[in-house]
């Protein structure tokens, strides 16, 4: 008997037990009084009519006295009854009713709801903890990657308003997700689960989410949101697969964006949400920087400065952080000053700065301190640290603030800000996760090359993708990703890159995509050439349109269709596929095939295949 | 002295004691068998059916199973006397007689069942 039935009938014992006796009491009564005839004879009610004269009693009916009038004894015996009956099916109906309303009854209905819901899921799904911000972006980018999503939120009626808009159904449960049984309930330890995602705002939870999981279903993927280091390593300890730390994912990007802003455009570009498209890079001048807020966040950006040789102006109200102050270039200086006026922007050099940090873990002084650095210097650039999501509009409007008419050049039409916000940080890096984790080591692989390196892939990429949404696949070369190619490789075969790269339809000319990276052991190759040898346990990362990436499968899983890539001579398998394969060459030709010529050939000079 | 138990045990093997009243006695016989007996029996077993609901765990389960499968050939037997009574002019015949008293043994194996368990359960968890 499940939780909910239980329930109800407990409740309602004491009312169903109530009727029961004093419909007993009433027809016995019944039974035992005499009544007279019409012929003044006594006689007795017999039980069923005693029956029938409750019922219709009891629940205020009322037809008559049946079978003869009744005596003055009887009728003194049914002035009982009904006041005793009418008030038993009265406390009954309420108690029922306010069973109905009862917050612990509703609470479980809506548990046994969730938990029919979630393994009626069809898709494979990732259970999410917390949907605040970050909770809603994370559900956003499952949806796209086509991942079911199961949320749990303590708060009460998030989920179902947040909810409505979403594209497909997302189970909810309304409960603390650091209890095992929300976990339970959202199918932690069943097949389809694929993860569990814990970015609640607080650590702690996020911590016992990690804990919970883990014992559950040990086989489960957690990624964990984590804010400090000791949490971090906590959660490392027992194998939490992924720890995403706003600020160290803050203070990579903006490394990269310092050392390198067309790397940091190829990340913004491959890991943003799917509307984003390529946007310009990041400008930044020349000159020290002012960094206003030395907590956790100003020490880590002041970190990353000195290690670029960068100089650094630190403002703070008071004398108390200088003594964590490292000055680490001796022309480093501590200002104790406002930040948010004019003069202690003047006194800290505003004129010659290349940008501004608000980093304080105030919202109104980082905004005042940027607004004012802004009317000083129109196109200084700005780092602001979001502290409060719903602050996130008033950050988006900086790019747009104080853009004078007759200042209106090309300067300004670039992106001058970054934004620390953590819930996107958090979105991206778990999209990432999602479509391929080697894409982050991509990303790690390639922070360190130059500009020039970076404007070779941005170019590369935008030939082939345009303005649609970039798709990045992998594929792993063994048995269950590329059953075809490990076969020919077992063959003793050598397939080259450009291979696997062929039109299925048309092998003398490639698809339009880019090979990102082969990772082969822990030996990574960056933006490989076509020759290069391809062998087994090789693990490709592929940057394209949806289309080509469909495409490109067929051919890494057939046979056959990789000894037509790799030979011109395709060999049916029976007369009618060479006959179909001559008739969507044709179409294909006359459609037109997106994709480059290899070794020189043009495409109108095509071989006939020699069918 | 657990009031709930008492009052639990009491009702269960007065509906079991009652029960084995009616059904004692030849079985066509009217004279034997007491139509008052079998409202007082239905009364308690359905008193019996009430006190047993919501019980989650698989005692609790079966006992309210038991005393259902009671209620309902209780039921049955009081349709017919009912039937045979006032609705068809026939009045009690031997037949019918039979049937009830017939299925008012079946609702006693199931009390039966029923008191076996209660046995069991205080006997592995009582004193």
């Amino acid at each position: 008997m499940n939780d909910v039935t239980a329930f109800f009938l407990r409740r309602m014992q004491a009312p169903l037990l109530l009727i029961v006796i004093v419909y007993s009491i009433s027809i016995v009564g019944l039974l035992m009084i005499p009544g007279v005839d019409e012929d003044g004879n006594t006689w007795h009610m017999s039980i069923f009519h005693a029956l029938y004269f409750v019922s219709y009693t009891a629940t205020t009916i009322g037809f008559g006295e049946i079978p003869y009038p009744m005596t003055d004894a009887q009728r003194l015996w049914s002035i009982a009854i009904i006041y005793m009956t009418v008030i038993s099916w009265f406390y009954a109906l309420g108690t029922v009713i306010s069973l109905f309303q009862d917050k612990q009854f509703l609470h479980e209905r809506h548990k046994l709801t969730f938990r029919r819901r979630v393994r009626g899921m069809s898709h494979p799904y990732y259970v999410v903890c917390g949907f605040g911000e970050t909770g809603r972006a994370v559900v956003r980018a499952l949806q796209a990657e086509h991942y079911g999503a199961v949320v749990i939120e303590k708060e009460a009626n998030i989920s179902e308003r947040r909810l409505d808009n979403s594209v497909e159904y997302v189970p909810s449960l309304n409960a603390d997700a650091s209890e095992p049984e929300s976990l339970e309930l959202a199918g932690v330890d069943a097949n389809k689960c694929r993860g569990v995602i814990a970015v609640t705002a607080s650590d702690e939870i996020n911590l016992q989410i990690a804990i919970s999981s883990k014992l559950l279903h040990p086989n489960v993927k957690v990624i964990c949101r984590s804010d400090q280091k000791e949490h971090e390593d906590n959660m490392l300890s027992f194998g939490t697969e992924h720890i995403i730390n706003p600020f160290e994912s803050f203070a990579s990007t903006f490394e990269m964006a310092l050392h390198s802003p067309s790397m940091h455009l190829i990340y913004d570009w491959l890991t943003g949400a799917p509307e984003t498209s390529l946007s310009t890079p990041v400008q930044i001048g020349e000159g020290h920087w002012i960094l206003l807020g030395y907590g956790r966040f100003g020490q880590r950006i002041h970190d990353i400065l000195s290690e670029k040789g960068i100089r650094t102006v630190v403002v703070e109200p008071t004398e108390s952080l200088n003594r964590f102050f490292n000055s680490h270039d001796n022309r480093d200086r501590f200002i104790v000053g406002n930040g948010t006026d004019a003069d202690s922007l003047q006194r800290a050099g505003i004129d010659s700065a290349a940008g501004v940090i608000a980093g304080s873990n105030n919202d109104a002084n980082n905004l005042s301190m940027i607004m004012t650095a802004r009317q000083l210097r129109h196109d200084i650039f700005v780092v602001a640290r979001q502290n409060m999501d719903k602050n996130r509009r008033l950050y988006r409007k900086i790019n747009d603030y104080y853009i004078d008419k007759r200042h209106d050049d090309e300067s300004l039409k670039n992106v001058t800000h970054l934004t620390m916000q953590t819930n996107e940080i958090i979105a991206r890096k778990i999209r990432a996760l999602l479509i391929a984790p080697l894409l982050l080591d991509f990303i790690e692989q390639s922070i360190n090359m130059d500009q020039e390196w970076a404007n070779v892939t941005i170019s590369r990429l935008s030939a082939v993708i345009g303005d649609h949404r970039p798709n990045i696949w992998m594929i792993e070369i063994n048995k269950d990703g590329a059953p075809g190619l490990i076969q020919a490789l077992g063959y003793g075969r050598h397939v080259l890159l450009q291979d696997i790269m062929k039109h299925p339809h048309d092998n003398t000319t490639l698809l339009a995509c880019v090979c990102l990276m082969i990772k082969r052991g822990d030996n990574f190759t960056l933006l490989p050439d076509g020759e290069m040898e391809l062998k087994a346990f090789d693990k490709l990362l592929f940057c394209g349109t949806l289309d080509v990436k469909h495409d490109m499968l067929p051919t890494v899983h057939d046979l056959d269709r990789l000894n037509y890539a790799m030979t011109t001579e395709y060999q049916p398998e029976a007369y009618v596929w060479s006959q179909l394969n001559r008739v969507m060459h044709h179409i294909d030709r006359r459609s037109g095939i997106r994709g480059k010529p290899v070794k020189g050939r043009s495409k109108t000079h095509k071989t006939d295949n020699g069918n | 002295m657990n009031q709930q138990k008492v009052i639990f045990s009491f009702f269960m093997i007065l509906a079991l004691t009652l029960n084995f009243g009616f059904f004692y006695g030849e079985i066509s016989d009217p004279d034997h068998h007491n139509v008052y007996e079998l409202l007082a029996v239905v009364i308690v077993n359905l008193i019996a059916t009430v006190l047993k609901l919501g019980d989650k765990s698989q005692v609790g389960a079966m006992l309210l199973a038991t005393s259902l499968v009671a209620v309902v050939q209780l039921v049955a037997a009081s349709m017919i006397w009912t039937y045979v009574e006032h609705i068809s002019g026939t009045g009690l015949t031997p037949l019918t007689m039979s049937t009830i008293v017939a299925l008012s043994g079946g609702a006693m194996l199931a009390n039966v069942i029923s008191v076996i368990l209660l046995m069991i359960e205080v006997s592995r968890f009582g004193r």
